[in-house]
């Protein structure tokens, strides 16, 4: 009675059990004492949010998602970087300097006004979206990602939108998943590590690109640091009021590095103890991650439901005859030409976007909006000439993309590869679609059939 | 309740352990955390609740607590095409004053720079941040800082008029100095022109162009963003 083990659907939601964690655990009763439903439950829910990092695959598309669509959003604009970024740009440095002093945002580019510094910090960003993409040294990539995506959007804050807002928000929370637990090399390289026979007595291997890249940022944080570098302050104008950028980078390169140690020379209940806060954290940014995608679609919709166009069922057409907003004139036309059908998708928007939280709680109903959003964001990419919103705006659903969808759709992109370029076929994600993981791993926890069902 | 790591997985760490099986210090460390963690959660929720939705009692009473954990890294605006569609286009027109090689001075004819950015976008499936925001923002938000005499206001206001400058600069001054003039001042002006509404729609609206013109502007050498010219 005392350990009720239950079928891992049937956990509660997780805005159940991170709320109820508040109180600490309740399950060192002694024998004789008879847990109430309540104690049962916040066992269940910390068992729950502890026991493993959950939604594997939909933390992993989102990570390619976002990393992915700001690597090709800088590839698009390598030619005009100056133009948007440079320190010599419409938007110079002294401008920068200024907005930056005012609003303590962060941002490397504003350390120095070299054209070298900015050519070297828009290409690590590039270097840091594609391996944060392909799942290299994940946790590393992903500060390194954020601090990128940070350091240009908050210099040149006046040319961005929404896509670029959504990916601002992403970038800091995904620093604080478990984004390469599938689909990535780390996953990759540790299928292998497992594979490999164990030799007996033999030490795990050293992991010297770990060492070197852990040292290295160190070095450069220190020089940061020593140098006085604006935005580098502990208590202050950071991620967190009273916590400021120092403390955070800081304290994210100590606990890679006490990991590190911990896995190496305490494998035991030290490496458990890590292991599970960061799956706290994890199961923790998940919720906010989800929580954050219905609160975009939620004021989207909720704004739209004031509007006079919204109501009167006219709405859609404006944007495509905006100039900005119509790439393709004649489709835009075309579409907008039909009043019955420019009144549906007035609707048809506002009903999607204002339902889309509650339809949660069903999956089926979850699935069929999540599909009507896709579409929408696909058609904003084309006709309002909006890619790089729309491919943020379609990662952000994938979150509560149904794993089953998901992995189908690993096996068949490995299957193409394999096809493609025969030989490289043990790598890939496709050998996660077989295994336990995938029904056990996103199904089990708190979301159970609803979120990521 | 765990079936063992998969050979998809990434190995973290022994995840097959259960919590009771942790020593009383252990436990403790993973309870306070999970607390910790659960309120910090909560809290940013909370905050980012109170930030994207309408000003309500609570966001009003709280205002400084929350600006202070939002700006600057949360700030957030999904007022997406709401509470109503833009319904009018604006365009940015700029001309110059020049001064010739030999002393006399002429003024250039307007020129519509929103609607070279519309030409650029049109039928382009990859527009650039520089054509589709970065003079439509910039328009903007210097017409927000614009008092009752068309001068930009406050600190903000000259930044922003500072920065239309150099984008004018940027993409006119090629076109201008090229016969040997200099630019000495250039002027701005807004022609605002409504969406007329649907056809079906029996609503009428005038399709008059609205202009707002803006103060003669000199140009000095700090105005010269990268790739402008002027001798």
């Amino acid at each position: 009675m005392t350990s009720p083990t239950p079928q891992p659907p049937t956990t509660p939601p997780s805005t159940g059990t991170v709320q109820t964690t508040d109180a600490p655990p309740a399950a060192d009763a002694p024998g004789a004492y008879r847990e109430t439903r309540i104690e049962r439950a916040i066992g269940r829910g910390l068992a729950g949010v502890t026991a493993r990092a959950l939604a594997p695959y939909q933390t992993a598309v989102i990570r390619i998602g976002f990393a992915g669509t700001w690597l090709l959003f800088l590839l698009r604009e390598w030619p005009h970087r100056q133009q948007l970024y440079g320190p010599a740009g419409p938007f110079d440095f002294g401008m920068a300097r200024q907005l930056l002093d005012g609003n303590h945002a962060l941002s490397v580019l504003v350390w120095s006004d070299g054209r070298g510094w900015f050519e070297c910090v828009y290409f690590l960003a590039i270097a840091a979206s594609a391996l944060l993409m392909l799942g290299w040294r994940t946790r590393t990539m992903s500060v390194l990602f954020m601090i990128g995506v940070l350091s240009l959007q908050n210099r040149s804050v006046f040319i961005g939108d929404g896509g670029d807002n959504v990916i601002h928000l992403m970038s800091m929370y995904l620093v604080l998943t478990r984004c390469g637990q599938v689909w990535s090399l780390d996953a990759r390289r540790a299928r292998r590590a497992a594979a490999r026979p164990a030799e007996d007595g033999a030490a795990p291997p050293r992991d010297v690109t770990g060492i070197v890249l852990w040292a290295a940022l160190g070095l450069a944080l220190a020089v940061a640091q020593l140098q006085g570098a604006a935005g580098l302050t502990w208590f202050g104008h950071g991620p967190f009021p009273h916590f400021g950028w120092s403390l955070a980078l800081w304290g994210l390169w100590a606990a890679h590095g006490l990991w590190w140690a911990a896995q190496r020379y305490a494998p035991g209940e030290p490496r458990t103890v890590l292991d599970t806060l960061a799956t706290l954290a994890h199961n923790a940014v998940l919720l906010v991650i989800m929580v954050e995608v219905c609160l975009v679609y939620a004021t989207a919709g909720w704004y739209k439901i004031q509007g006079s166009r919204w109501q009167d069922g006219t709405a859609v057409f404006y944007p495509m005859h905006l100039d900005y907003f119509s790439p393709w004139p004649g489709l835009s036309h075309l579409l907008g030409g039909n009043g019955l059908m420019v009144m549906l998708i007035t609707y048809g928007t506002v009903i999607v976007q204002v339902a889309f939280p509650f339809t949660l709680f069903n999956r089926r109903l979850k699935n069929v909006l999540l599909v009507a959003m896709i579409c929408e964001h696909l058609s904003i990419a084309v006709l309002l000439g909006l890619p790089f919103f729309s491919l943020a705006m379609i990662t952000a659903d994938a979150v509560f993309l149904p794993t089953n969808f998901l992995t189908w759709l690993g096996g068949r992109l490995s299957h193409l590869r394999g096809r493609l370029f025969p030989g490289t076929g043990t790598a890939g994600p496709e050998a996660a679609s077989g295994e336990g993981p995938p029904e056990g791993a996103a199904r089990s926890g708190g979301d159970g059939h609803t979120l990521v069902g | 309740m765990r079936t063992g790591n998969g050979a998809g997985m990434q190995s973290y760490g022994d995840e097959t352990r259960p919590l009771a099986a942790l020593s009383l210090p252990s436990r403790i460390v993973i309870g306070t955390a999970a607390s910790a963690i659960a309120v910090a959660a909560l809290i940013h929720l909370a905050m980012m609740f109170l930030h994207v939705a309408p000003s309500n009692t609570l966001s009003k009473q709280q205002s400084g607590l929350i600006s202070d954990y939002v700006y600057p890294e949360y700030e957030q605006n999904w007022k997406l095409f709401a509470p109503n569609p833009l319904q009018q286009n604006t365009d940015v027109q700029v001309r110059a004053q020049l001064r010739t090689p030999d002393g006399t001075s002429r003024t250039t004819d307007w020129t519509d720079l929103t609607a070279r950015d519309g030409q650029a976008i049109l039928h382009n499936p990859l527009p650039s941040h520089t054509q589709q925001n970065q003079l439509r923002r910039g328009w903007e938000l210097l017409s927000s800082t614009l008092d009752a005499q068309n001068r930009p206001s406050g600190d903000r206001g000259e930044m922003f008029a500072r920065y239309l400058r150099r984008i004018a600069m940027l993409r006119m001054s090629g076109e201008w100095t090229k016969n040997g003039d200099r630019v000495a001042e250039i002027q701005f002006r807004s022609r605002t022109t409504a969406v007329l509404p649907p056809p079906w729609s029996a609503e009428k609206v005038s399709d008059k162009p609205v202009y707002r013109v803006l103060p003669w502007w000199q140009i000095t050498a700090s105005e010269l963003p990268e790739g402008a010219t002027n001798k």
